[in-house]
């Protein structure tokens, strides 16, 4: 059975991230399922980049605490992750580089002297280090070439064949010299086609599969991947990328296109969400759809840019002032990322209001493989909603229809009209209005519309709000773990080591965040159970929101709030 | 043809006398004189006196946030951009809170026209100084006079990408519709400062004031050259106020740079269902 982690490591600015992507491709391309990891500072060169990917025969979105095999490109490398090595564990290096006086496996790699004799640039150690780990771990050479081949395609068949060199002398490096070390971790099988996501490919995905017309945004770390994504794609998708001078022109711009009549979302991280509030709450009012990425890193302020946290939920909760209506999700994985992306602009629509679809660093930037199987059924069973247009059924009987933009409905749902339509006009409207959408100061519309804006909620939590995906058998078991969002991976992985051990446990994990439906959630928590609540912040915001909800409240917690993903090990040493 | 009937919705609640009231009328006679209807135009407002005219022009329309009216217009322009977007702004509204959108909706050239009613005090929160307010007013914000030099609306468009600037004065309605109508017409961004007395807070910048101070440009006037129009634009810190055409060049708008709105508005397209062109860049 496969299951190892493979850690490459450099200094900044050095490829090191790509070099990762290629191996996690490989990986996928060979059969296995991947979860990938970066570690890097908020900085383009020096300093220390990392990527470990994680392989395995079973899906994976964790990490592993040993490293099986560590490249190193430097001496930093080796020293910040030689902790968890194992006595089996390899180590790639170059001996003309630095020294390892430590007792572990050592598999020499003469970077230097190969970029040296083949007159290569730098940069080109990573193709080395490929060519040294596939042939460490029996991987398809030709896949690495294949890939190589078409990330120089642009440039021609002889840079292609000038990189293919160092492909190749890495990896004859290994079978001439550490032929006894060789691995069967990465033999070539067949297993359906894979593709190797992060959480913002997956977020950019399920745009494009909704139909989403305008993104804009500002670049802001780890949320910038899906502006990139999505800019180029944009001639080939057909949609508008915006790259806006501030947040507050962003989120302003998406809710004019959105008013205009096509589907439109912005990105950010929490400082940037925090410049787009007023606008949620304008979005709130007007009932212009849009929806909202949020890719959570450690605040307060510039906090850490380049590492994960979910410190953003109750913010996002609350964002916005005044009381009005939105929706907030948060996926646990790539492939709840693709459906409740989708979802999103499906919900936007049909509710007309803001609708937060939450991530982190950790989720956002991180591959994972997603059978393609799963996005092709997905893609053939989604439908764009675009909930209740006026019109948009009789075109004919338009003219004799009078037209109220905020009309008083018991689902608290009125029709959208798509400005242009001739015979009509409406204004949406920032202030308090009456039906029509002409301003009030009026009590009683004030309380009509306010009451009106407040049941899309009851209607929403009556079609479609989603009651949290339970693993394990809640009833037989005594320990109850309760997460949202991108810890799902993690706790599972805990669930199984505790198993390993004869521990049976359940696991509560919330992706439709809030509103919460109080008797259906209540439910699930009557039981007198040890209810343990891990969350990637300090305050368990989860716990509190739970608490606010439904007056549950949970006593245990494991909180990490380092930067860090919390690991299944952790959760397991703290029971 | 569409009607000032047509385009008129609730009576104006703005105080006798107002500038207000012209650039109203004006709009309308603008709209209509240029063949369209409630239902061919958007127009977004901000948050003013000015943008009060929400309730009072029909149209399909955003009341935005104060200070967010371009960004919304530039919105609505990348959704549609076969309508004509039209942003009713003040001067604390564009050149104060929404500053920076200005800079740099100039910048894109954004086809969309700002119609600036610009009387340097805030109105509607009872006359605090604006940005367009002379270095020394006095107001309740800045009993002492305000510190700051204020804002050149001119030189800063014009210097920042704006394709068409232009001045007029809201007691001449007639130059008013002519510069209004020539700034939808224009095919870029377009701007338009119009002097407007503010009765209630500003007994400085009054009708007298700027009946001794404004001017119309002469037909020699060359508003396509870019150093004579930053030369011109520069007289209003002498209190000297050319009204017309500023400036005027030709240049591509945002939308018409991009490649996917070639064929169609993106309200219009069809739905993009390629999606293997996607996943095949994840394998």
């Amino acid at each position: 059975m496969t299951d190892f982690t493979w850690l490459i490591g450099g200094e900044a600015g050095f490829g090191i991230m790509t070099t990762g992507l290629v191996f996690s491709k490989i990986a996928a391309r060979s059969g296995y399922h991947i979860f990938d990891y970066f570690e890097y500072p908020s900085l383009i060169r020096g300093g220390h980049n990392a990527c470990e990917a994680h392989v395995s025969d079973v899906e994976v979105s964790y990490l592993s605490p040993t490293i099986d095999v560590l490249v190193c490109l430097n001496k930093e490398t080796y020293e910040k992750h030689r902790a968890r090595l194992t006595p089996k564990s390899l180590v790639v290096f170059d001996q003309d580089e630095f020294e390892i006086k430590e007792d572990v496996k050592k598999i020499v790699v003469p970077f230097k002297k190969i970029l040296s004799d083949l007159k290569g640039q730098p940069v080109m150690k990573n193709t080395i280090a490929l060519g040294a780990s596939i042939g460490l771990l029996k991987g398809d050479i030709n896949e690495l070439i294949k890939i190589i081949s078409e990330q120089f395609a642009k440039k021609g068949e002889n840079v292609i064949n000038f990189n293919k060199q160092f492909v190749q002398a890495g990896f004859d490096a290994i079978n001439k010299n550490h032929s006894g070390s060789i691995l069967n971790y990465l033999v070539k099988k067949s297993d359906g086609e894979k593709l190797v996501l992060t959480g913002n490919d997956a977020f950019s995905l399920g745009s494009v599969i909704a139909d989403a017309r305008v993104y804009v945004a500002y670049p802001m770390t780890p949320s910038s991947t899906v502006l990139t994504d999505l800019a180029a794609w944009q001639e080939k998708v057909g949609i508008v990328v915006r790259h806006a001078e501030d947040e507050i022109s962003v989120i302003n711009t998406a809710i004019g296109s959105s008013f205009a009549g096509v589907r439109s979302a912005v990105g950010t991280s929490g400082g940037g969400f925090a410049l787009m509030v007023e606008s949620v709450s304008f979005s709130g009012i007007t009932e212009i759809p849009i929806v909202v990425f949020i890719a959570q890193r450690p605040g307060p302020a510039t906090g850490m840019p380049t590492w994960t946290e979910q410190g953003d939920l109750l913010f996002s909760v609350f964002s916005g002032h005044g009381e009005f209506p939105k929706i907030i999700l948060a996926p646990g994985d790539n492939e709840e990322m693709i459906e409740l992306a989708a979802k999103a602009y499906n919900l936007a629509d049909i509710y007309q209001m803001p609708v937060i679809v939450m991530s982190d660093m950790y989720l956002s930037e991180s591959h994972k493989s997603v059978s393609k199987k799963f996005v092709d059924d997905f893609i053939a069973n989604y439908k764009v909603n675009r909930g209740k247009l006026f019109g948009q059924d009789k075109i004919s009987k338009i003219k004799s229809k009078k037209y109220l933009r905020y009309k008083i409905e018991d689902d608290g749902i009125s029709e959208r009209l798509i400005p242009g339509t001739p015979g009509y006009f409406y204004q949406a409207n920032s202030y308090e209005h009456v039906e029509d959408g002409h301003t009030t100061e009026e009590a009683q519309p004030r309380i009509d519309q306010v009451d009106k804006r407040a049941r899309k909620w009851t209607t929403y939590l009556k079609n479609d709000f989603a009651t949290p995906k339970i693993y394990g058998d809640l009833d037989k078991s005594e320990i109850v773990f309760v997460s949202w969002g991108s810890t799902k991976g993690i706790v599972l992985q805990a669930q199984k080591l505790l198993k390993s051990k004869g521990t049976n446990s359940a696991f509560i994990h919330f992706n439709h965040m809030y509103p919460l439906d109080k008797e259906k959630i209540l439910s699930l928590f009557k039981q007198n159970k040890k209810y343990i609540l891990v969350e990637n912040n300090s305050w368990g915001q989860f716990g509190k929101l739970l608490t606010m909800e439904t007056g549950f409240q949970i006593k245990e917690k494991i909180l990490r709030y380092d930067g860090r993903p919390i690991t299944p090990e952790q959760i397991v040493s703290k029971l | 043809m569409s009607t000032i009937q047509d385009f008129s919705g609730y009576d104006p609640t703005w105080c006798p006398g107002c500038g207000d009231w012209g650039i109203g009328i004006a709009i309308k006679q603008s709209l209509i004189q240029l063949g369209l209807s409630p239902s061919s135009v958007a127009v977004v407002f901000g948050i003013g006196c000015s943008g009060n005219m929400n309730d009072f022009l029909n149209a399909y329309a955003i009341h935005s946030l104060h200070g967010r009216a371009i960004p919304n217009a530039i919105g609505i322009k990348i959704a549609n951009h076969k309508l004509p977007v039209i942003a009713i702004v003040g001067d604390g509204d564009c050149y104060g809170e929404g500053g920076n959108h200005l800079l740099h909706a100039c910048r894109g050239n954004h086809d969309i026209t700002i119609i600036v009613h610009d009387n340097g005090v805030y109105g509607l929160t009872t006359g605090q100084s604006a940005p367009t307010a002379q270095k020394g007013f006095k107001s309740k914000s800045t009993p002492s006079g305000i510190l700051e030099t204020p804002i050149n609306p001119l030189t800063l468009t014009i210097t920042s990408g704006a394709t068409f600037v232009a001045q007029s004065f809201a007691g001449d309605a007639l130059h008013t519709i002519s510069m209004i109508k020539a700034g939808i017409e224009h095919k870029g961004f377009s701007v338009i400062n119009i002097l407007q007395p503010c009765v209630t807070f500003n007994k400085i910048n009054t009708y007298q004031y700027y009946l001794q101070r404004v001017y119309k440009l002469d037909e020699n006037y060359q508003k396509n050259d870019f150093k004579t129009a930053v030369q011109k634009s520069l007289e209003i810190n002498e209190e000297k106020f050319p009204l017309g055409v500023i400036y005027q060049t030709e240049k591509p708008s945002y939308t018409d740079q991009l490649p996917q709105l070639k064929e169609t508005t993106l309200t219009d397209k069809k739905r993009f269902t390629e999606f293997e062109k996607i996943t095949k860049l994840f394998i």
